[in-house]
C-alpha cells in the first residue's frame, strides 16, 4: 500500500511540475492588469478582444495550416519513404536512415540556419513556402520514424502470399499492408503536426516579413511582456484539445491486454481503431479554426506596404485607419534591435518599403547607401513636426533628406522609491553594492556601455580605446550586482516589484508607472542618451509612394495623437501634443523633459564599421563573464 | 519488391535538397571568410576564452539536465507502464498535450512561478518558509530544460518498457532472480534502446537551446546557442557558422558513443 502511494504521488508530483506553468498561464488569460507581474483583478476582456485582434489570428490561422499542410506532405513522402527503404538492401537503407537521422540529431539551430543559407543562396524570397518546406523538413523524420518499426513488424509471407492467390501489388499493399502500418503512420502524422505547431526556432530563421506563426509572434512579444489575448488563446487552444480528448477517450473502451503487443497489433489491427482518435480530434479542431479564419485571412491583393518596425511600437487602430482610408495593405513585420534591423534591410531578401530606426541607425544607412531620398511633396504634414527635432535629426542626417521622426525619449533609471534608501540622481546608483540584485541592467550594446561611459565622464560617443577600455571594466564589476539583463522585459519586473532599479526608455517609463505608482524616472545627472527614431524608406523600396502616404499618415496630428497615447512614447509632433487632454501627462517631465536635461544629453553617433565591431566585442566580453 | 523501391525517389530528392545541400552551405560557411577563401579562422573561434567557456558550461548545464530528465523518467515511464489506462495512447497525450500551449508561453510562465515576488515564492511566504531564488541563475536554466524536454525522456522510455516480453521477466523470476536482479539483468539491459533515444532527444536540444538561457538566465548566462544565434543576428554567418560545425561535431560525437549502446538504432522512437 505504502509503495501504492508512493508511486501515485510521484506521478502526482512530475504532473503538478508538468502543468504548473499551464495552470499560471490560465490565470493570466483571467487577469485584468495587462502586465504578467501583477494581479489586476478578474476580466473576462481578454477573450474578447482576442478574436478582434487580427494579428493574433492571422498568427493563428497561420499556424495551423503550416501544421496541418506540412504534417500531411511530410507523412506522405515519409510513408513512401519508409516502404521503399523497407526493401532496399541494408547498405542503402543504412545510409538513407543515417540521413534521415540528421534533423532529429542536428541542432534546431544548425538546421534552421542552414535551411535560411540556402533559401538566400538561390535568392528564394523568405515567406510562407520557405517556412512550409523547413518544417516538411523536419517533419519527415518523424513519420519515418513511427511507420518503420512497424513495418518491420509485418510478416513478409503473408504479403507474398496475397501475391501467390493473385493480388497485384498495390491491392496486396492495401489489404495486407496498409492496416498493419496504419497506426504507425497516424501517429507519424500527430506527431509531425505537434512538432511543426511547437516548433519556434526553425520557423524563426526561415520566416519572411509578415509571415507570423504563433511562436513566432510571441518571441517577439516576450520583451515587451506578451499581450493577454495571448494567454487567452493558448488556454482556448490547449482546453478545446483537452476536452476533446476527454471525450474521445471514455467512448467504448478496448484493448487491456498489453502483454504480447505484437501478436496484439497483428491480429486487431485492421479492427482496432483507437490510434485514430487522437488524430482525428487534432484535424477536426484546427480544420475548424481554419475554415472560421479563411475569410477574415483574404490578402486582397493589389496594394502593399511592407513595414518594418520596433515592437509594440504603433497603435494596431492606426493601421488599420491607414488600410480603410488607403486601400493599401499593411504587411508589419518587427524588430527588436536596431542591430537586428540592419542586416535585413542590407542584405535585401526582404523588401521593406519603411522602416523605423534610430538616429545613429539612419547614419549607418545613409553611410551604406540603403536609403532613398524623401518627397516631401508627398509629406505635407511634415510642417507638424517640431523644428527642433527636424534641427537636431541634421546632426545624422543633414539636409533632413533621408528622415522623419517619429520618436523621442531618453534613456534613464527608473527605480521603486519604496526599495531605495534615497532618491537617486546618479548612475553610481546602478554600480552600488547595496543594490546587488536589485538591479536590471540593459542588455543592448550602445546603451549599457554609453552608460557607463557617461558615469565615467566621457563622451557616450567614444573612440577611444582606453575609455571603452575602462568602461568594459566597469561593466564587468558590475555583473555580479546584476539581476538580469534585460530590453522591455524591464516593464514587468518593476511593476511586479521584482527589482529596485532598472534602467528605462522615457516612454516605457510613462506606461509603469500608470500600473506601479511606486515607480520613479529620473535621468541621471552625469548625463544620458536621447535618441530619436523615425521612418526613412530603403532604397530597395518598391512602393515608394505608398510608404511616403504611410509616412505622411502617421505625421497628423490625430494620428500622432492615437499613437502617442498608445505606446506612450514622447511625440515630436508640437500640433499633436496640444491636443494631449491629461494635463499631467502634456506637462509631464517624463515624456518631454526640460530643456536643462536634454541639454545634459548626447545623440548617439555612428562610429564606423571598426568601431561598430570594437563596442560588439567588448560587449560580448562583459555578457559572457 | 524492387518497383518500390521508386517510391523513395521524392524523399531522396527532398533529402538531397533540404538536408545535404545546406549542411554543405553551413560547412562552406564556416570555413571560408568574407571575400571566399579558405580559412580555418572561424571555427578556431571555438578556442577562444568566451566561446570555449559558453561550450563548456552548455555540455555541463545540457549533461545535468539530461541526467536529471533520466533519473526522473525511468521512474515514472515504470509505474506508468503498470497503471491500466483504457488506451495507451492516452498516455502519451498526457505528455504531448502541454505542448499545444506554445512552448516559449510556457517558458515564460516559469518566470513567473519563480520571480522574486513570483508565486512560488509568494506562496512559500505565506506558509512561512524562506523564498528562493534560483531565477536567472544556472538552475533555472536547467529546470527550463528539464521542464521542456522531459517528456521526450519519458515516452521513448515508455514505449520500450511496455513492449518488453513479460515472459522474459516471469522466466527470470521462476529462475530465482529477485526484483533488484530482474531489473538489472533483464529490465534495464532491454530498455537500453529507450534510454539511449531518450537521451539523444534530451541531450541535443538541451545542447543547443538558446531560448531557455535567454528567458529563465536572464541573459546573464550565455551558451554556445546564444552565441551562435548572436552571430546570425548580427550577420557575421561565416563565424556562426564556423562554430555551428564544431558544436556539430560534439553532437555527432556524443551520437557515435551513444550508438554503442543502441544496436537496433532503427526501432526505436519516441512515439
Amino acid at each position: 500500500m505504502v509503495k501504492k502511494f508512493i508511486q501515485k504521488l510521484y506521478i502526482a508530483l512530475l504532473f503538478l511540475f508538468l502543468y504548473a506553468p499551464i495552470a499560471v498561464l490560465i490565470v493570466l488569460s483571467f487577469n485584468k492588469s495587462k502586465s504578467r507581474a501583477k494581479w489586476g483583478g478578474f476580466t473576462l476582456n481578454w477573450y474578447k478582444e482576442l478574436f478582434a485582434n487580427e494579428q493574433i489570428m492571422n498568427a493563428l490561422y497561420t499556424t495551423l495550416v503550416l501544421a496541418l499542410v506540412s504534417a500531411l506532405i511530410a507523412t506522405i513522402i515519409g510513408t513512401a519513404a519508409s516502404i521503399a527503404m523497407n526493401s532496399m538492401k541494408r547498405t542503402p537503407r543504412t545510409i538513407l536512415m543515417g540521413i534521415t537521422n540528421i534533423p532529429m540529431l542536428n541542432a534546431d539551430i544548425v538546421t534552421g540556419i542552414s535551411l535560411m543559407l540556402i533559401f538566400v543562396a538561390i535568392h528564394y524570397t523568405l515567406g510562407f513556402t520557405s517556412v512550409l518546406i523547413a518544417h516538411i523538413t523536419f517533419n519527415i523524420p518523424y513519420v519515418i520514424l513511427s511507420v518503420m518499426p512497424k513495418l518491420k513488424q509485418t510478416n513478409k509471407n503473408t504479403y507474398e502470399a496475397a501475391l501467390d492467390l493473385g493480388a497485384s501489388h498495390f491491392y496486396a499493399f492495401r489489404k495486407v499492408i496498409l492496416p498493419d502500418i496504419f497506426p504507425g503512420i497516424m501517429s507519424g502524422f500527430l506527431l509531425a503536426f505537434t512538432m511543426s505547431l511547437d516548433d519556434f526556432v526553425i520557423t524563426h530563421f526561415t520566416k519572411g516579413p509578415g509571415i507570423n506563426t504563433l511562436s513566432t509572434k510571441i518571441y517577439t512579444e516576450v520583451r515587451k511582456g506578451i499581450k493577454p489575448e495571448m494567454y487567452a488563446l493558448s488556454t482556448l487552444l490547449f482546453l478545446s484539445v483537452l476536452t476533446l480528448l476527454i471525450l474521445i477517450n471514455r467512448a467504448p473502451k478496448e484493448e487491456t491486454a498489453k502483454k504480447n503487443k505484437k501478436q496484439r497489433i497483428h491480429n486487431e489491427s485492421k479492427r482496432n481503431y483507437s490510434f485514430l482518435k487522437p488524430v482525428i480530434a487534432v484535424v477536426a479542431i484546427s480544420a475548424l479554426i481554419i475554415g472560421s479564419l479563411v475569410g477574415m485571412n483574404s490578402t486582397s491583393g493589389g496594394d502593399t506596404l511592407n513595414v518594418y518596425n520596433w515592437g509594440e511600437y504603433i497603435d494596431p487602430d492606426v493601421i488599420t485607419m491607414f488600410e480603410q482610408e488607403t486601400g493599401i495593405k499593411v504587411v508589419y513585420d518587427e524588430f527588436e534591435m536596431n542591430e537586428e534591423m540592419f542586416p535585413k534591410v542590407e542584405t535585401g531578401a526582404v523588401k521593406y518599403d519603411v522602416v523605423c530606426p534610430s538616429d545613429y541607425m539612419v547614419q549607418r544607412m545613409i553611410d551604406a547607401d540603403l536609403l532613398s531620398e524623401l518627397n516631401y511633396d508627398n509629406i505635407p504634414n511634415i510642417k507638424y513636426i517640431g523644428k527642433d527635432y527636424l534641427q537636431s535629426a541634421e546632426s545624422f542626417d543633414p539636409g533632413n533628406k533621408y528622415f522623419v521622426p517619429y520618436c523621442w525619449g531618453t534613456v534613464g533609471i527608473l527605480y521603486n522609491k519604496t526599495m531605495v534608501d534615497e532618491p537617486i540622481d546618479s548612475w553610481g546608483a546602478i554600480f552600488d553594492e547595496k543594490y546587488k540584485n536589485n538591479i536590471l541592467m540593459i542588455n543592448s550594446v550602445r546603451d549599457a556601455l554609453g552608460i557607463a561611459l557617461k558615469y565615467l565622464g566621457y563622451s557616450l560617443n567614444s573612440t577611444n580605446k582606453e575609455e571603452l577600455k575602462e568602461a568594459t571594466q566597469l561593466l564587468i564589476d558590475q555583473k555580479p550586482l546584476v539581476q538580469s539583463y534585460v530590453v522591455d522585459q524591464v516593464r514587468d519586473s518593476m511593476i511586479g516589484n521584482n527589482a529596485a532599479i532598472g534602467i528605462i526608455y522615457s516612454g516605457e517609463a510613462i506606461y509603469t508607472q500608470r500600473e506601479n505608482s511606486d515607480l520613479v524616472y529620473v535621468v541621471p545627472k552625469e548625463g544620458s542618451n536621447i535618441w530619436i527614431d523615425g521612418w526613412v524608406i530603403p532604397k530597395n523600396s518598391e512602393h515608394k509612394e505608398n510608404a511616403e502616404k504611410f509616412i505622411n499618415f502617421l505625421c497628423r496630428p490625430d494620428i500622432a495623437l492615437l499613437n502617442f497615447e498608445y505606446i506612450t512614447y514622447s511625440t515630436p509632433n508640437t500640433a499633436a501634443k496640444e491636443m494631449i487632454e491629461d494635463d499631467d501627462i502634456r506637462n509631464s517631465k517624463v515624456a518631454f523633459p526640460d530643456s536643462s536635461i536634454i541639454s545634459n544629453c548626447e545623440t548617439f553617433q555612428y562610429l564606423g564599421d571598426e568601431m561598430t565591431a570594437y563596442y560588439d566585442e567588448k560587449w560580448r566580453e562583459v555578457m559572457s563573464q | 519488391m524492387n518497383k518500390k523501391k521508386w517510391l523513395a525517389t521524392p524523399y531522396v530528392v527532398w533529402l538531397a535538397a533540404f538536408i545535404i545541400i545546406p549542411l554543405i552551405l553551413i560547412v562552406y560557411y564556416g570555413l571560408t571568410n568574407d571575400s571566399g577563401n579558405f580559412t580555418l579562422e572561424h571555427v578556431k573561434n571555438i578556442a577562444t576564452h568566451n566561446n570555449m567557456k559558453a561550450l563548456l558550461l552548455s555540455l555541463k548545464l545540457s549533461l545535468i539536465s539530461t541526467i536529471i530528465c533520466l533519473l526522473l523518467a525511468y521512474p515514472l515511464a515504470m509505474i506508468l507502464t503498470k497503471i491500466k489506462m483504457n488506451s495507451h495512447s492516452f498516455i502519451v497525450l498526457i505528455f504531448i498535450l502541454p505542448m499545444w500551449m506554445n512552448f516559449l508561453l510556457r517558458t515564460l510562465a516559469w518566470q513567473t512561478l519563480l520571480e522574486k515576488n513570483g508565486v512560488i515564492n509568494t506562496i512559500l511566504g505565506h506558509l512561512g518558509l524562506p523564498g528562493i531564488s534560483i531565477i536567472n541563475t544556472s538552475g533555472a536554466i536547467i529546470l527550463g530544460m528539464v521542464y521542456n524536454f522531459l517528456p521526450f525522456m519519458v515516452l521513448p522510455i515508455y514505449n520500450t518498457l511496455i513492449k518488453l516480453d513479460q515472459n522474459v521477466i516471469n522466466a527470470a523470476r521462476d529462475l530465482g532472480a529477485n526484483s533488484t536482479q530482474t531489473f538489472m539483468k533483464i529490465i534495464f539491459p532491454l530498455s537500453l534502446p529507450g534510454v539511449v533515444s531518450g537521451i539523444t532527444m534530451v541531450f541535443v536540444p538541451a545542447l543547443t537551446t538558446f531560448v531557455i538561457s535567454d528567458i529563465l538566465g536572464g541573459a546573464k548566462i550565455l551558451l554556445i546557442g546564444n552565441i551562435i544565434e548572436q552571430d546570425f543576428r548580427s550577420s557575421r554567418w561565416n563565424v556562426g557558422s564556423g562554430l555551428s560545425l564544431v558544436l556539430m561535431i560534439f553532437i555527432l560525437l556524443s551520437m557515435a558513443i551513444l550508438a554503442k549502446y543502441d544496436k537496433d538504432s532503427e526501432g526505436t522512437n519516441i512515439w
